[in-house]
């Protein structure tokens, strides 16, 4: 613990932080909180089109009377969340390079902020089109919501512990980004969110489903479509994401003091 | 980092304290620092910013921090600070620390002042409810008026300055650390802030000042420490310090001005030096004691020359001058075209520190020569300015005129 750390009371200093982080995006652009749910909207609207009217992919026979873009949809806004905020954290450092170059303080509270900012304006988007979704017809199972918001704990310790990682990674050897970029892309074909993990062939389709991403990203369609509660298998999911945010952060602290010398 | 048992009021306890920075150039540097750091091992390039710091300051006392640009100061402050870990040495600090590193740091330019002011006062760690209670005095201090409420980003940077003080002393810390700040911010604002920083180390405060104005190190810090090339290269009453530093500037300034003194074809003084009362040549005199300056020139004419003295404080400002015209003196011709004169100055009117006398020899009000010498006026003082004025401080009559 750096000295200057005697009086520990972070908790507004991070609810600080989560402020800023959810108003810098809208400060000086009057577009700016439109965009933040326009771009999911766009990205939903494209992919409803491209794959259920050019590729014809069909909602599978497991989940009756769920359109196409309500199946994507309660998948890919949890995904954006996770890139997004994954995306966030890792250039948290650099972004508040002013900062710790000046005042001490613990600098994973900027990892923390930048998965919770991102979480508090993602939800919202999610909540509210899961709403229109059941408003207009699709088999949404609202008293779920719960338990679909538990199922995104993990999820989002995984974005944190990666973030954490990777925003310590790229303080030291800047061309990190460049790298996540390619490898997010390759990670969103490869959930199943586009698609049910049935139409993975069978060779495949272990890896595809039983790793975190694409086992919460089925488990969240499960209890949303179905209304089913939380599985064995969520436990042994959560464990795996809580050891990657630990090692994640343990990485971030081991670095953290250095941070200094690089920016 | 493990703690130091120091006595209990230090505040602050720095032993053999090094910083290394890595060089890093190449991409492959990259990689080996950071294995290097993950695995703590330290055999890599490096630039030492400070190598093995010893220092102690106790509570209730006042450290200025002097040295050149790039001699560590900053690195220093930043370690006492919490802001960079030393690559050796320990580092005991207790204490509330607020530390203006940089006047305007943590302040988001698209927040107003008031939104920053919650900010920052979070990063100091403080509570909510805490920042809420002080958050008036600070609009207060700062004085920077409706503009409180407007985006930093429109300020001007003296205004940023005033906002950046104003929270740091606000929330009036037990050990306030300060690097550079009275640089900035018009001079009614460095007056209140100077008027603070005294209220505050007479209420005990702890200050550790780092400042390029041996004024400001000398008025409100009673120890100084010099850091040259990453050392501590003396350690003393800010008096001794600031003047030695400013000793080496001058030695710097002024190395290799080679004048051919006692020939040529105009006047010059071929050289000077000053006296204490009973002719023992020194340049360090008590305040209050006699200084008597004693000098040779060269008249190529082998007329007696006309003479200027000038004293001036190291720093440049002239304190008084007059030239031997003004009382019809004429040097003693020692020898062909060799004058000698002198000028006695009866208990000294001038405030301790650094002084530079010079002689010039003068046509008209033409000016042909400079020979300068430094003297030093020892002693200390809470006085301001340059010399002592015969004063005393009586009752008032009361009466508006």
């Amino acid at each position: 613990m750096s000295p200057a750390l005697a009086v520990p009371r972070w908790g507004w200093l991070l609810a600080s932080f989560v402020r800023r982080e959810v108003l810098s995006r809208y400060a000086g652009s009057i577009t700016g909180l439109a965009w933040t749910f326009l771009h999911p909207l766009a990205q939903l609207a494209v992919f409803g089109f491209v794959f259920s009217h050019i590729f014809r992919v069909g909602v599978p026979a497991g989940y009756p009377g769920v359109g196409y873009t309500a199946f994507v949809a309660v998948v890919l806004w949890p995904w954006i969340m996770f890139s997004e905020g994954l995306q966030r954290a890792m250039g948290a450092v650099a972004a508040n390079a002013g900062l710790i170059r000046k005042v001490a303080f613990p600098h994973r509270l900027l990892v923390f902020s930048a998965i919770l900012g991102t979480c508090a304006v993602q939800l919202v988007g999610y909540v509210a089109v899961l709403v229109a979704l059941r408003v207009a017809g699709e088999p949404i199972h609202l008293a779920s919501l719960p338990v679909a918001l538990v199922l995104l704990v993990p999820y989002m310790l995984l974005a944190t512990g990666i973030g954490a990682f990777l925003a310590a990674l790229q303080t030291l050897l800047r061309d990190v980004e460049h790298v996540v970029q390619v490898v997010l892309q390759v990670l969103f074909y490869a959930t199943p969110i586009l698609y049910p993990a049935t139409l993975v062939p069978e060779s495949m389709r272990r890896i595809v489903a039983d790793n975190p991403l694409g086992w919460i990203s089925e488990r969240l369609r499960e209890v949303l479509f179905h209304g089913s509660g939380l599985a064995a298998g969520d436990a042994l999911i959560t464990l795996f994401c809580v050891a990657v945010f630990l090692a994640g952060l343990w990485f971030f602290e081991r670095l953290s003091p250095h941070f200094e010398d690089f920016l | 980092m493990s703690a130091v048992d120091a006595p209990a009021e230090s505040l602050i306890a720095l032993r053999g304290v090094t910083k290394d920075y890595p060089k890093i150039s190449t991409s492959g540097d990259r990689m080996r620092t950071l294995a290097a750091l993950l695995f703590r091992s330290r055999e890599l390039p490096h630039f030492r910013a400070l190598d093995a710091v010893d220092l102690e300051v106790r509570r209730g006392e006042s450290l200025g921090i002097v040295g050149e640009n790039g001699a560590g100061k900053s690195t220093l402050l930043k370690i006492i600070a919490g802001v960079v870990r030393p690559t050796r040495g320990e580092v005991a600090v207790r204490g509330r620390v607020g530390a203006l590193l940089e006047l305007g740091s943590g302040f988001h330019p698209e927040y107003t002042g008031r939104e920053n002011i919650y900010l920052s006062s979070a990063l100091m760690g403080l509570s909510r409810r805490e920042a809420h209670a002080k958050v008036g005095a600070i609009v207060e201090f700062a004085d920077i008026g409706a503009q409180i409420d407007e985006p930093i980003k429109h300020y001007s940077s003296g205004m940023v300055v005033r906002l950046g003080f104003a929270v740091a002393t606000t929330l009036d810390p037990e050990l306030l650390i300060t690097d550079e700040v009275l640089a900035v911010g018009d001079e009614s604002f460095q007056k209140k802030c100077i008027a603070w920083l005294e209220a505050y180390l007479a209420r005990g405060g702890t200050l550790l000042l780092c400042s390029h104005s041996m004024f400001h190190v000398q008025t409100l810090c009673r120890r100084a420490l010099w850091i040259h090339h990453g050392a501590v290269r003396m350690a003393g009453s800010s008096f001794d310090v600031a003047r030695e530093y400013l000793t080496y500037h001058q030695e710097k300034t002024h190395a290799g001005e080679p004048r051919e003194r006692g020939g040529g074809l105009y006047p010059n003084i071929v050289s000077g030096w000053t006296e204490d009362g009973q002719g023992r040549p020194t340049a360090t005199f008590r305040r209050g004691e006699t200084i008597v300056v004693q000098g040779l020139a060269y008249e190529p004419d082998d007329r007696p020359p006309v003479l200027l003295f000038g004293i001036v404080r190291a720093d440049g400002t002239p304190v008084y001058g007059s030239h031997s015209n003004e009382g019809d003196y004429e040097p003693a011709r020692t020898g062909p075209r060799a004058f000698s004169f002198a000028v006695r100055f009866d208990a000294v009117a001038l405030l301790p520190g650094k002084y530079r006398l010079r002689l010039h020899t003068l046509d008209g009000l033409r000016l042909f020569d400079t020979f300068e010498t430094d003297f030093v006026v020892t002693g200390e003082t809470r006085d301001y300015g340059v010399v002592e004025l015969p004063h005393a401080w009586m009752p008032g009559h009361g009466r508006m005129p």
